[in-house]
């Protein structure tokens, strides 16, 4: 019974074969606009910063970006991420944990709390800590009298780095922690595990790829940083600059091939991410079949 | 060892989930807590594991005080509605866990956990399945694994909740039967959560009937069955013939059904209700005298080893529901819509405490 119908269905389908699809000029342009604003906003901009730091040969491109001012902004964005990524992790795994396995009052609130950074314009993020630690700042007379830099240094940058990508690792696990429910770790307290080992032996597997794809997005996010990052750093070449604020000032010096060259180094941390985002995406999306299967 | 519970009451909120619940359970006995969800039969089972803390009143431990003893140190086998296996670890490493997280003084040797493994694996009958992980799985093989979890801590209690609650009805019958044989191979103390009547009257020693917090009876299945302490148990426990009337000194009158109910002696002029079991009906074609009730025959059916009768009361049009064995109803010879004269035989009368039900 159910077959005939199938194969009436299908039938009807190959008598009209375009019985559900629009006339072809409506298709060419959709088509069209949708592939000509791909092009225009994505991978033109994209091919542009490849052909300006290029546009001077490839011996103008190595030099560019092995000048020692462009390798402190390397070795600086680099600093600055590897400090400010793990701390992170380590505030959204605990941020994320409370939030998912335990009930208090206020809980709302910090959720709404966490995503603060994300709200506010990166401008204001620099500002705040300006006004904190600057030498007019709250805490700057103490910070002076006790010779410790914080603004237009290191651990202003990565202060204001950490604000900024404070919400990507809590973002990604706080629903996944709540999709798991506690379970799990229920049941391994239950066999005898501690708390610790109940946290590292069943939680942090079970988030493991939510976590890394976290890390992957405020990697992105610490290395690109402009507005709060030039706030506070005070532009010191070869000091305090950032790969993008070296490039500002390369621009703004109308050095345009160094500048796009410099910028080329961003554009490949962009793709490198996107492809480690979409092996994370894949792998974890494997897994979260398996664990569906497991739940029913 | 036995379990003891004193008084405990727990609120969620508004909600109150156990009010001065007090039971205790002997050493070795397969209990199950039966009742309704929102009776907080579950919750009871999680604060006996020490998965949730009592508001107020007392868990003993052969007795000894265990209100406020961590859930590693109870000693207790928890098996979860869901199972709660451990999604990234293969069956061989769920079952492991709890001998792998030991202290080191304690834990045993890599070769002794291999063995201990193995031989939970057999006694589940999944001794060949080690390598795989939770997800490719059934649900009947993953419910005998987190059993086989639970009991590798060596626990002197087994606690499941809704063990068999989302399998089918077939793996269910084989489980429930395995877990009884399971349960008088080990000598375990075991209590069991369910909502399924028939589970817990097949397999359990005690029967604890909970509902709105509160525990309604316990006893046998026999006891709890043929004898229900309260309205809610006989509802509760299978199909039943309801008649309202009222009571006074004993004499109890509900339509023509006249009788003597000497618990009720000291009751004066009250409301009253009778429960009559579908099977407790005689069902006569001769109107057999008194306290017998007219009736049409609406309904047949006669699938399996007895026949469900569903008569209209000629006096009110009220449905009563009659079972006959396959030999009466042969006997009798019943048709829809002849007229039938039944007789409760067994009229259990209580009086509602708010005149009202």
């Amino acid at each position: 019974m159910a077959d005939s119908i199938a194969l009436r269905a299908t039938a009807v389908a190959k008598a009209h074969p375009r019985a559900r699809s629009e006339p072809a000029f409506a298709r060419w342009a959709l088509t069209g606009t949708a592939l000509s604003f791909l092009g225009l906003f994505l991978i033109l901009p994209l091919g542009v910063v490849f052909a300006e730091a290029f546009k001077k040969g490839i011996g103008a491109y190595l030099m560019a970006i092995s000048q020692p001012e462009a390798l402190a902004a390397v070795r600086l964005t680099l600093l600055v991420a590897a400090l400010a990524v793990p701390l992170n992790l380590v505030f959204g795994v605990a941020a994320s944990w409370a939030i998912a396995k335990f009930d208090f009052h206020g809980k709302n609130v910090l959720i709404t709390i966490i995503d603060l950074p994300f709200a506010v314009s990166p401008v204001i993020s620099g500002m705040i800590f300006v006004l904190l630690f600057g030498s007019q700042g709250l805490i700057g007379p103490w910070l002076a009298a006790h010779d410790l830099k914080v603004i237009f240094a290191g651990p202003g940058i990565v202060l204001t780095t950490v604000f900024v990508t404070f919400p990507f690792a809590a973002r990604e696990l706080i629903p996944l922690m709540q999709a798991q429910g506690s379970e799990e770790e229920e049941a391994a307290l239950s066999l005898g595990a501690s708390g610790w080992q109940t946290f590292l032996r069943i939680t942090l597997p079970n988030i493991k790829w939510g976590l890394l794809y976290g890390a992957i997005l405020a990697n992105a996010r610490a290395m690109g940083e402009f507005g709060a990052v030039s706030v506070v750093s005070g532009h010191i070449r070869g000091v305090t600059n950032t790969l993008p604020l070296h490039v500002e000032i390369l621009y703004n010096e109308y050095n345009l091939s160094a500048a796009f060259a410099v910028a080329s180094l961003l554009v490949l941390l962009a793709l490198v991410t996107l492809v480690a985002k979409r092996i994370v995406e894949w792998k974890s999306g494997s897994e979260l079949a398996a664990g569906r299967g497991e739940s029913k | 060892m036995s379990i003891e519970i004193r008084n405990i009451s727990k609120t969620f909120g508004s909600f109150v989930a156990l009010r001065d619940v007090s039971l205790s359970v002997p050493a070795g006995e397969l209990v199950a807590l039966l009742g309704p969800s929102g009776s907080g039969k579950t919750t009871l089972l999680r604060i006996i594991a020490g998965l949730e803390v009592a508001d107020s009143g007392s868990v003993l431990f052969d007795g000894q005080d265990s209100t406020v003893r961590r859930i590693g140190d109870r000693q207790v086998g928890f098996v979860f509605q869901h199972y709660a296996l451990f999604r990234h670890m293969t069956v061989f490493e769920n079952v492991a866990f709890g001998l792998r997280v030991r202290p080191r003084h304690e834990r045993p040797s890599k070769a002794e956990i291999e063995r201990r493994v193995q031989e939970l694996l057999e006694l589940v009958h999944l001794g060949s399945l080690a390598k795989r992980y939770p997800s490719q799985l059934s649900g009947g093989q993953r419910q005998r694994i987190a059993l086989a979890r639970a009991l590798a801590v060596e626990p002197k209690v087994l606690l499941l909740d809704e063990p068999f609650g989302s399998l089918d009805a077939k793996v269910r019958q084989e489980l429930r039967r395995w877990l009884r044989q399971l349960h008088d191979e080990l000598q375990i103390t075991g209590i069991f959560v369910t909502h399924d009547q028939e589970e817990a009257l097949e397999v359990a020693d005690q029967v604890v009937v909970m509902n709105e917090g509160q525990v309604e009876q316990v006893g046998t299945p026999e006891e709890v069955y043929d004898q229900p302490a309260t309205p809610f148990t006989y509802n509760f426990l299978g199909s039943v013939n309801l008649f309202r009337g009222r009571v006074h000194e004993g004499r109890v009158q509900m339509g023509a059904i006249e009788m003597f109910a000497p618990e009720h002696i000291e009751v004066r002029h009250s409301v009253a209700v009778g429960y009559v079991r579908p099977h407790e009906m005689a069902v006569e074609r001769q109107n057999g005298g008194e306290s017998t009730i007219e009736a049409t025959v609406r309904y047949l059916h006669a699938v399996g080893p007895t026949v469900r009768l569903e008569l209209e009361r000629s006096d009110g049009g009220d449905l009563i529901e009659a079972h006959l064995s396959k030999e009466r109803y042969r006997e009798l010879d019943l048709k829809i819509g002849e007229t039938v004269f039944v007789k409760p035989q067994n009229l259990r009368v209580f009086v509602p405490d708010n005149y009202q039900i």
